[in-house]
């Protein structure tokens, strides 16, 4: 038989800087995403070090109270809005489209433009350290009048974090779109894998809850600029105004900082366990539950202003514990008679489940109003909000990364330097934020730039910033990890961990039309049928 | 071969759990001894039973849940390439782990809602009115009362006036075992009237009018403190407190009113 050898079509390539700028694939731009917002996470870091360093004494003159405030302002604002929030939109973008069997999200080119909103929103609210009075500095919370108050520094901020609501809102509706239009044959919305269902209730709750922030931005901006008196009463305006606004958005954006790293724990602990998850159906609906309650709690942030009608607002702050034990208690479910191994995704996983614990149950000491007349606006909040965001998200954060290596890189980080990494973020966690409690109840409120040691609260804070240089020791291993890895070739299967969901299906890194076929669905753990041969299903 | 190759790692993890849950539990143990302050007023003393039930339940979900994670962790560890049993979830179970929850955060809310009723005081027409404004960055406080120290009407201008600086805190003076009204106010940003011993804080809101009563027990020198951000020097609006007899307080209101008289001020 007579072949014709054709030449092998070469397709139109890009350079590669124009390639990873004018990218559509969803693959890329959560590429891009990881990258962007693991840098502002060692910015952020760095400047929690400084905080660190100027509370580590007492009546310490390192920083200026000008500079402190700026600082850990600057902290908080890349943390939870360059950090945390478009690195869940990271792994949402790269692994969403994978695990539900589609070759892209529903809206590419508004990805790209979701992408593309969000480190020009860095720049330009960090560009606040450039002009006169320096960044914004009225905390992340920005309460006014004290906003209106303060100098250039703040209009960059609401400029930056209004950017990125919009960033966020249109990567939400996109999402949901995804999830709604795209599964693949067989995959109904309840054999959908649970990230996929976290980061679907994030979506909703960023598409209701970010307008309401973008209103509160522009009242603020026209109260700075354009003369108005939202919130200066000296104007006939309403101070607390503000502050329910911006909650009305900022509590359910906590659990939109929170929500997706739940949903990568629970796709972690079955693959290491060999067991599907405790209660799939329980744990959507409790999802659902948190997020719904999560619209009804917004003035637990605002007991003492006098201006909130305390027991409700308390009664719903409790309730939202009981979707979060259930939670917990699935992911302990799934553990049970589970045949359980220990790669570094689940030392990370089973870290979150012990510290987000933690940040569960100090939650309920401000949800009881009369204790939290004493905690709230301590470092006992502070405490808290770390074990729930860091021993809660960024744990979950870096299960996310060495769980996802092998598959968007093709190589897989080291074990070894893996669980040095683990035990070094672990123990400095714990040194650095538990002491942060009794700080808190022994009366040092949050955000001071300074205090005196009648008080003897030196020690504690001393080991608290011991414990901070640790964390940030401890990412010296991860970055040795990484460069080691990209020094390797791509080696890695499809499936390199025995995993449940389509992402592990196709190749590693998968092609840019990400799959050939897909598999028969019949459960939410597609490959695991495939494995044992048998359908499945719950 | 790859059981003991597994087992270096796990025995590693579990030593550090084991260590670090040990560690905590020292900690929650020692924030058990000596946590929060007990407080100094009738309010602070409700409010402090409630953190200590509130803390106790806390050590006991605490405790009996990472126990079970570490019983899980090092029981059902990985020993052969046997599948485990695939349980995909127990509706019973599943009641019973939302219905205790559900339980255990009614009984915590109905609690704090008996003390937040307790200590949350109607206004008392007996208590010594005292004005505290807010500014930045220190304090003013203000006393309705006569030279002997008897109450005079809120309303009227006050009759001895401390204005606090960075330098020279403040020293709020309060008598013993009596009400005592504290009216916020600000005229900048929002502050907040932070008393540690008080277990208490408020807000002092510009445009709104603040008020609580609090009836002190145990004579002594408190601190308190701005717990609002307020801008450069929030961290230097510290004050005291101190809490006296009704006749050393009495002593101090006749000389500061004698300070104050227009006679005193001649030069």
């Amino acid at each position: 038989m007579a072949t014709i050898t054709l030449p092998k079509a070469k397709g139109y390539e890009r350079p590669l800087i124009l390639d990873w700028i004018t990218t559509v694939d969803h693959k890329k731009l959560g590429i891009l995403y990881l990258y962007v917002s693991l840098f502002f996470f060692a910015v952020g870091g760095i400047l929690a070090l400084l905080v660190r360093t100027q509370l580590a004494v007492a009546d310490n003159t390192f920083l200026s109270n000008q500079a402190y405030n700026q600082i850990f302002t600057m902290h908080a604002s890349a943390m939870l809005f360059l950090f945390i929030i478009p690195i869940w939109a990271g792994f949402g973008n790269y692994v969403v489209p994978l695990q539900i069997g589609a070759p892209d999200m529903a809206f590419p080119r508004i990805n790209a433009l979701s992408f593309w909103l969000f480190p020009p929103a860095g720049i330009v609210m960090f560009s606040g350290f450039l002009v006169s009075g320096g960044s914004a500095s009225a905390g992340w919370t920005a309460y006014s009048p004290l906003a209106r108050t303060l100098g250039t520094g703040m209009d960059l901020w609401i400029i930056a974090v209004a950017m990125l609501g919009v960033s966020s809102t249109i990567g939400a509706a996109n999402f949901l779109v995804t999830m709604f239009r795209m599964r693949a044959p067989g995959m109904t919305m309840f054999r959908m894998p649970i990230f996929c269902w976290t980061v679907l209730v994030t979506s909703v709750l960023q598409l209701l809850a970010t307008p309401v922030l973008a209103s509160a931005l522009v009242m603020l901006f026209i109260d700075r600029n354009f003369g108005g008196n939202f919130f200066d009463p000296n104007g006939g305006g309403n101070a607390v105004l503000w502050q329910n606004v911006f909650w009305f958005y900022s509590h359910p954006a906590v659990y939109i900082m929170i929500l997706p790293g739940m949903g990568i724990i629970s796709e972690i602990l079955p693959v290491f366990s060999r067991k599907p998850l405790f209660g799939y159906k329980a744990f959507v609906f409790a999802t659902m539950g948190i997020g719904g309650l999560g619209f009804s709690v917004w003035a637990h942030h605002m007991f003492t202003t006098g201006a909130v009608l305390k027991p409700w607002f308390g009664f719903m702050t409790f309730m939202i514990g009981v979707p979060t034990g259930v939670k917990i208690f699935n992911w302990l479910g799934t553990l049970w008679r589970g045949s359980i191994t220990f790669e570094t995704p689940m030392l990370f996983a089973l870290g979150f489940l012990s510290m987000f614990l933690i940040g569960g149950i100090n939650g309920t000491f401000s949800a009881a109003v009369p204790v939290d007349f004493a905690l709230h606006d301590t470092y006992f909040v502070v405490a808290h909000i770390h074990y729930v965001l860091f021993g809660g998200s960024v744990f979950a954060v870096f299960a996310g990364l060495y769980y996802w290596f092998p598959k968007i890189w093709g190589r897989r980080l080291n074990e070894k330097l893996g669980q040095f990494h683990f035990a070094l973020m672990f123990i400095g966690f714990n040194l650095a934020f538990f002491p942060m409690h009794l700080l808190g109840l022994d009366g040092m409120p949050r955000r001071i730039a300074t205090y005196n040691d009648y008080n003897n609260w030196e020690l504690l804070n001393f080991i608290s910033t011991l414990g901070a240089m640790l964390i940030g020791v401890g990412m010296i291993p991860f970055i040795v990890n990484v460069v080691q890895a990209f020094m390797r070739p791509k080696d890695q299967p499809n499936d390199p961990w025995g995993a449940n969901t389509l992402e592990w299906w196709t190749t590693s890194p998968p092609p840019v039309h990400n799959f050939d076929d897909t598999p028969e669905i019949h459960s939410e753990r597609p490959l695991f049928d495939l494995r044992q041969g048998s359908p499945g299903g719950h | 071969m790859p059981t003991t190759r597994m087992r270096r790692p796990l025995r590693r993890a579990l030593f550090l759990v084991s260590v670090a849950a040990l560690a905590l539990l020292t900690f929650a143990t020692a924030s058990a001894q000596s946590g929060q302050p007990k407080g100094i007023t009738d309010e602070a003393r409700d409010m402090h039973t409630l953190y200590v039930f509130t803390l106790v339940m806390a050590v006991v979900v605490f405790v009996l849940v990472e126990a079970a994670l570490v019983y899980a962790i090092v029981k059902f560890r990985k020993k052969n390439d046997v599948l485990p049993a695939q349980t995909h979830g127990s509706t019973i179970i599943e009641m019973i782990w939302t219905g205790i929850p559900v339980l255990i955060v009614i009984s915590l809310f109905t609690y704090s809602f008996i003390v937040l009723r307790n200590v949350e005081n109607d206004p008392n027409p007996a208590a010594v009115v005292i004005d505290v404004t807010g500014f930045q960055y220190q304090w003013e406080f203000a006393y309705h009362l006569d030279a002997k120290g008897a109450n005079l009407d809120p309303d009227s201008p006050p009759t001895i006036t401390q204005i606090g600086t960075a330098a020279d805190e403040p020293i709020l003076r309060i008598p013993v075992d009596e009400p005592i009204e504290f009216r916020l106010k600000s005229n900048d940003v929002i502050h907040s009237f932070y008393v540690r011993d008080f277990l208490y804080k408020l807000d002092v809101i510009p445009g709104r009018d603040n008020r609580f009563t609090v009836t002190a027990r145990e004579e002594g020198t408190y601190i308190g403190q701005c717990a609002e951000l307020c801008g450069l020097n929030h961290a230097l609006m510290r004050f005291q407190i101190e809490v006296m007899s009704r006749e050393k307080f009495n002593e101090w209101v006749a000389s500061e009113s004698a300070a104050a008289s227009p006679a005193a001020r001649v030069p």
